[in-house]
């Protein structure tokens, strides 16, 4: 009986330690692709050589509708994540939210992605 | 308002083993430990090997927290008056990038006017809810042993605190699953994760030891929690399951749900448990009344709930859980001042062959969070 739980437990958690890598190449593969994205769209942005000026201020449009973006996405996921359990708080300091978000990860299993979005979202 | 402990002959050490059996039980628990500790120490080894790891955001270095709920709760139950002061405190001590430390203390008294006495008396019950210490392995999973509450459906974990829940009374069935002090003691593998674009799965694996240590008293059983979560949706269903490895040694299973629409300011939540000490469910629906077009400073705080439930006895008996089929409607009024102080009220009728009664709540709780060293600016 021992020998056999121990055994059950031992694949049990092999299996999700597999599963666990698994993922984690296809978050990175995604992480990487997503990351290269956006050089393109900055390069259209302006031609460097010709006008720095105009280049920077295009990268500093991109990187505003970046932010924009990140804090819409940010107030969604905290709306949603939040909301199911109790009164989406008021904003706290960043520390603050800082360890209240690990918390709550732990405690109401938000995902990976979506603390980092409500932590953005939270301290900005 | 707290589940009182469950019939104390579950507790009693000498119904675990039986005779003649005991040392070859005892041999097989030492076996089953190591097991569960070799297990662990390799998933927090081998978790370290892991290449994306999630170091919490940025540049923002947490710190430690000082948080809780406090409440006073004025119950009039079948037409006796209770008094129920509650203060529960967290601390939450954040270690590195990868840890917390977590614990929860609840100080509270039920009292009650004594025959021949004047006023009200009780006795203060302290215990520790939980003292757990986590480990993010990695964006997948994370380690938690101590003693943490047992993820058995969802009131237990997530919807017990004062200034959470809509309405302040236990649902029937809570009692089911989650051991005799709410908790647990051993070790947990818990995590979510978006397995798909329109959806994300949580997860929670555990296995309790029994500890016969009154208040921090735990069964011995494993289980398991699962749950989809549709963010578009704004619908979580999951399941539980659960397994005593003592006693009886019965299955309990249970369901869960929670949906707000977009389109409404509403919160559905629900849930079924089933164990051979006892089966039944919960439902309730509470309504933000911000839609209304008068009034919009103070309906948008106004929150109406509404919860019936039904319990049908088990083939066992349970000191925590009702003795006869019994069905309860509560609705209740919150009203929330400002974020973390509220207001509760609520009605509700009991009916039950034991007798039908009302159960009144009159109370007020307070959310505060507490740094315990600098914050960082707002």
């Amino acid at each position: 009986m021992g020998r056999r739980y121990i055994l059950l437990c031992f694949l049990g958690v092999m299996g999700g330690l597999t599963f666990s890598a698994i993922a984690q190449e296809r978050a990175n593969s995604a992480t990487s692709s997503s990351a290269a994205a956006p050089a393109p769209t900055r390069a259209a942005g302006g031609t460097p050589a010709a006008k720095p000026s105009s280049a920077t201020a295009a990268t500093a449009e991109d990187a505003a509708a970046v932010e924009r973006a990140l804090r819409f996405e940010g107030e969604k996921r905290f709306r949603t994540n939040c909301g199911r359990c109790h009164m989406a708080p008021h904003k706290f300091p960043p520390r603050v939210m800082a360890t209240a978000i690990r918390h709550m990860r732990v405690r109401a299993l938000i995902t990976d992605e979506d603390m980092r979005l409500i932590l953005h979202y939270m301290t900005q | 308002m707290q589940v009182t402990n469950a019939n104390p002959s579950r507790r009693n050490p000498f119904r675990h083993g039986g005779g003649d059996l005991r040392p070859f039980r005892k041999a097989n628990q030492r076996q089953s430990v190591c097991g569960i500790a070799l297990a662990l120490a390799l998933t927090t080894c081998l978790a370290f090997r892991l290449d994306a790891q999630s170091p919490q955001s940025e540049n923002v270095k947490p710190v430690p927290l000082l948080t809780g709920s406090a409440g006073f709760i004025t119950t009039f139950d079948g037409g006796e008056p209770h008094i129920g002061p509650i203060v529960s405190s967290i601390v939450l001590l954040p270690l590195g990038q990868r840890w917390l430390f977590e614990t929860r203390a609840t100080f509270e008294s039920d009292m009650v006017q004594e025959p021949g006495l004047s006023g009200f008396h009780g006795m203060v019950r302290k215990e520790v809810d939980y003292a757990q210490l986590d480990f993010i392995a990695s964006p997948y999973l994370t380690v938690t042993v101590g003693r943490f509450l047992t993820p058995f459906g969802i009131f237990n974990e997530r919807l017990y605190p004062v200034w959470i829940r809509n309405l302040q009374t236990d649902p029937l069935i809570l009692p089911i699953g989650i051991g005799p002090s709410n908790a647990s003691m051993g070790a947990m593998l818990r995590g979510g994760f978006k397995a798909h674009p329109q959806f994300n799965i949580n997860y929670a694996v555990y296995f309790s030891a029994l500890s016969t240590a009154n208040p921090v008293n735990s069964d011995r059983f494993a289980g398991g929690r699962a749950g989809v979560f549709v963010p578009k949706a704004r619908l979580e269903i999951g399941v539980s399951f659960q397994h005593l490895l003592q006693e009886e040694r019965s299955n309990s299973f249970g369901f869960h749900a929670i949906w707000q629409p977009m389109a409404l300011p509403l919160d559905v939540r629900a849930e079924y448990a089933h164990a051979k000490r006892g089966s039944g469910y919960w439902v309730e629906s509470a309504y933000r009344l911000g839609q209304l077009r008068f009034l919009q400073n103070e309906m948008r705080r106004t929150q109406l709930v509404a919860r019936m439930q039904q319990f049908i006895a088990g083939v066992l008996p349970s000191d925590s859980l009702p003795s006869v089929n019994t069905k309860q409607f509560e609705c209740g009024l919150n009203y929330y001042f400002v974020d973390g102080l509220k207001a509760t009220s609520s009605y509700g009728r009991q009916f039950s062959a034991d007798g039908n009664k009302n159960v009144w709540t009159l109370g007020l709780t307070y959310r505060y969070v507490l740094p315990l060293g600098p914050a960082g600016s707002e």
